[in-house]
């Protein structure tokens, strides 16, 4: 639920100082801006505060027959359920485990094709470049995966077929090694998200005040210097930004990719909160269970970005909020 | 991000936001009672939505007698939407149910939502059920609460290349060691004669979903053995398929395939959608699987090599096991159920009318009708099969479509699989019409011996509140195994997390729930 914490109203108009206009004089001053902020604020209250209603029956035996009203009340019962449950470590050590390699891989990979791009000399080039590296964004995680499968298969896979030439021995079956599932999961998501990330790292380096970067030349700055001194601290609020706004999101894993990913071979490692809440609450209509999960992990994520974002202020850098 | 962020609720929190909408909108607009002239009907649907005012809707309408109201919906959110739907309060008068041993249906039904038709079908002639066994198969916890939608009740089978049998002068297998004879020679003798050895015997895919007994190739295997269709019992106790030793045979059985290479190398990852490629590429000769996937390989061969196609196809039925006894796994014979809305049809006066409805859909005219279309309209009868006329032009493809796509999901004595009452589809070749008789004949046959799931009419409360611990269990542990990544004694102690972990309890609920409708 972290998409809730930062609704667009809380930005709106930190640049007036409320306490000196009366807020009504302020509300008919700037009556056109606040009606224009009336669409969103109707979209969060219908379709993210209202359906957060439904988190009751995390507290119920739901039956959607019987209703809210009628499902009768356990209190806690699912959640003690979860926890004292035989996945639950399992799942929380995925789950934190492919955050983590996220977190530490994925995260950065923008940031440095930003910087390679801006760096870039020519254009035309340039401009090729990041729309080739846009497409993989567009792609579904199912094309995704065929293209892996395709790569990567025991039986005809084109790289594990190179590999296998280059090391010998026998061939390692990549799509079911449980060693192999997490690197593949990173593969994919770097390929699929780092072109697409660069967008707003771009955008920050555009803002880049050109005469920075004369003013350091003058002062015989080579190119590291200027990077290490212009552009990374010109880009800084962003990276801290953006990284306050994916913490919260460290939790959730791409559903779709890791299911395709997971058989019954690497599913110790595959398993991971999302994909146990489908199954649970979808297949097996676990509703109660399920929302029970989802709300353990929403808590979670809402935890871990004030946290995100408390750590930023603390050390020096301008928060979310 | 937006987009992960979506699916951080799609688990839950968006079911249940969808929940909380539907039930809002529905609150106003739920009508009580139903028109006595009006049926209104939820039904899955695989093409276009027929046009209310077509030929085929105002042919059905006029046998029924009735005004339909049906609320076509796409097979691939059937289940999802009928989750919703049972959860607002406008469930329709009649709707087909395709999983009626899921937990939000049993929940309903028990609460109330349907009318239990256990005992109330015998004055309805077509609605009567046909086999007894379908019947038992389609029992939610004991009752039915709907009439079932028939469907083959064996459709097990071993598809095989032709081509590859008649090179290496071989016969399709009756047994299993001649099933394994077979795969060794299609993977060494060079079946394909292009002096490479690059061809392989068994092709395996990946099972989707987590549950034991799925009708999988490996699941044919071990009933082929002796072990039980999912449970079955031994000195009077019920025992879980692969907790007898008839199991651990079929599984050294599965394992020497494995070893020895007459298998795909991506055996465990093969995506199900794609299992038919190695067999129609000519990489891999066996198959097997339900009895109408060969229908399916005649017409990608065809697509291929229109000349050859008919004569690349084989099927043989269920095999027997060593010591000569034969054991065929059957299917369940059905295919979801129709169910009458207890909310809407009040009374008993009302029910009468719908099922009186529905047993004219069921009648040979009603069969038909939703399977094959209007005589002489759409199609006409030759030598006893069902013959298109003229199915390129427009007009003729919407009827087909209303008719193949649609109205057939409303069929319950005869439906896809199964002609019944009405008339089976001419196929094109000699070759493709042998095997649907031969497909008719081995059926009949394998049923004889067919080893049927006393499980399926009861519902285990602990396996619906912790299946997504307890199923993947013994699931995994045999691929594992099979892999060669669990010793024989690891795969046992799996075995034991599964009882420790609640499979005792599920035994127990089982039996218990089999001993009370006298099973």
């Amino acid at each position: 639920m972290a998409t809730d914490l930062a609704p667009p109203e809380a930005k709106a108009a930190p640049g007036h100082t409320p306490g000196r206009v009366p807020i009504r004089t302020a509300l008919l001053r700037y009556r056109w801006l606040y009606l224009m902020l009336v669409p969103g604020l109707v979209y969060f209250a219908l379709f993210k505060y209202l359906p957060m209603y439904g988190l009751t029956i995390a507290f119920q035996d739901f039956v959607p027959f019987l209703g809210y009203s009628g499902s009768p009340w356990v209190g806690l019962k699912h959640f003690e359920a979860l926890f004292t449950g035989p996945d639950f470590g399992r799942l929380l050590f995925n789950t934190l485990f492919l955050a983590l390699l996220t977190a530490v891989f994925v995260f950065p990979a923008p940031i440095v094709v930003a910087l390679l791009l801006n760096e870039l000399r020519v254009g035309v080039y340039k401009r090729f470049v990041q729309s080739l590296i846009y497409i993989p964004h567009f792609l579904s995680w199912t094309i995704v995966f065929s293209l892996t499968y395709l790569l990567f298969s025991v039986d005809f896979g084109l790289v594990a077929g190179w590999i296998h030439g280059l090391t010998g021995g026998a061939r390692v079956d990549y799509l079911a090694q449980p060693d192999w599932f997490r690197p593949l999961v990173i593969l994919q998501l770097l390929w699929k998200t780092s072109g697409w990330g660069t967008i707003i790292y771009l955008a920050a380096l555009a803002s880049v005040d050109p005469n920075l970067y004369e003013a350091a030349r003058m002062d015989g700055a080579g190119r590291w210097r200027q990077f290490w001194h212009v552009t990374l601290p010109a880009i800084r609020p962003t990276i801290v930004v953006m990284a306050i706004l994916t913490s919260g999101n460290l939790l959730d894993q791409s559903f779709e990719q890791i299911w395709l990913l997971t058989n019954s071979l690497n599913r110790s490692v595959a398993d991971v909160f999302d994909t146990f809440v489908y199954y649970v609450g979808v297949q097996q209509g676990g509703y109660s269970y399920a929302t029970a999960v989802g709300l353990f992990k929403g808590v979670a994520g809402v935890i871990l970005i004030f946290g995100c974002n408390w750590l930023a202020k603390r050390l020096g850098q301008r928060g979310l909020f | 991000m937006s987009a992960s962020r979506r699916r951080s609720l799609a688990g839950a929190l968006t079911l249940v936001s969808a929940l909380a909408l539907s039930a809002c909108s529905d609150d106003g607009g739920g009508g009580s009672g139903a028109d006595a002239g009006t049926v209104t009907m939820m039904v899955p649907l695989f093409g276009t939505a027929p046009d209310p005012k077509g030929e085929i809707h105002q042919a059905v309408e006029k046998l029924a007698g009735k005004k339909l109201a049906i609320t076509w919906t796409p097979n691939a959110e059937y289940n999802e939407k009928t989750n919703v739907v049972l959860a607002s309060d406008s469930i329709p008068d009649v709707m087909v149910i395709q999983d009626n041993k899921s937990p939000s249906f049993v929940q309903a039904a028990k609460a109330g939502a349907f009318w239990d038709l256990t005992d109330k079908l015998d004055k309805y002639p077509n609605l009567r059920p046909k086999s007894e066994q379908a019947w038992i198969n389609a029992k939610t916890d004991g009752r039915n609460y709907g009439i079932y939608r028939v469907r083959p009740l064996l459709r097990s089978a071993i598809i095989l290349r032709k081509d590859w049998l008649d090179k290496l002068g071989l016969k399709p297998p009756q047994t299993t060691d001649e099933l394994y004879e077979i795969a060794k020679a299609f993977t060494e003798r060079d079946p394909d004669g292009n002096g490479k050895k690059d061809t392989y015997g068994l092709i395996l895919p990946k099972w989707p979903g987590v549950s034991f007994a799925a009708s999988s190739p490996y699941n044919a295997i071990d009933v082929w053995f002796g072990a039980p269709n999912n449970y079955g019992t031994r000195d009077g106790k019920l025992v879980p398929e692969f907790d007898v030793p008839e199991f651990w045979e079929a599984q050294k059985y599965i394992k020497r395939f494995i070893d020895e290479g007459l298998v795909n190398a991506d055996w465990a990852t093969l995506d199900t959608a794609k299992w038919n490629d190695p067999f129609v590429q000519g990489k891999g000769g066996i198959i097997i699987d339900v009895n109408v996937r060969a229908g399916q390989l005649f017409d990608e061969l065809k697509e291929l090599d229109a000349e050859t196609y008919d004569s690349k196809v084989a099927m043989a039925g269920n095999l027997s096991r060593p010591d000569g006894q034969k054991f065929s796994l059957p299917f369940t014979g059905y295919n979801g159920i129709v169910a009458v809305s207890k909310q809407r049809v009040r009374t008993d006066e009302q029910l009468d009318d719908v099922l009186r409805t529905l047993d004219k859909l069921a009648s040979k005219e009603g069969s038909i009708l939703l399977n094959n279309g209007i005589e002489g309209r759409n199609f006409r009868v030759e030598n006893g099969y069902a013959v298109k006329i003229d199915d390129q032009d427009p007009g003729m493809k919407v009827v087909n479509n209303d008719v193949e796509y649609a109205f057939i999901q409303l069929g319950t004595t005869s439906s896809v699989g199964v002609a019944g009452d009405a008339y089976e589809w001419m196929r094109p070749s000699q070759a493709e019409q042998d095997w649907l008789k031969q497909r008719d004949e081995l059926m009949n046959l394998d049923l004889q011996t067919a080893v049927h799931d006393p499980s399926l009419p009861v519902i285990s409360q602990t396996a619906v509140e912790r299946g997504a611990t307890l199923n993947p269990i013994p699931t995994d542990a045999r691929i594992k195994y099979l892999a060669g990544e669990l010793t024989e004694e690891q795969f046992r102690a799996e075995i034991k997390r599964w009882y420790d972990s609640g499979g005792t309890q599920i035994l127990t609920e089982l039996q218990d729930g089999i001993s009370k409708i006298g099973g």
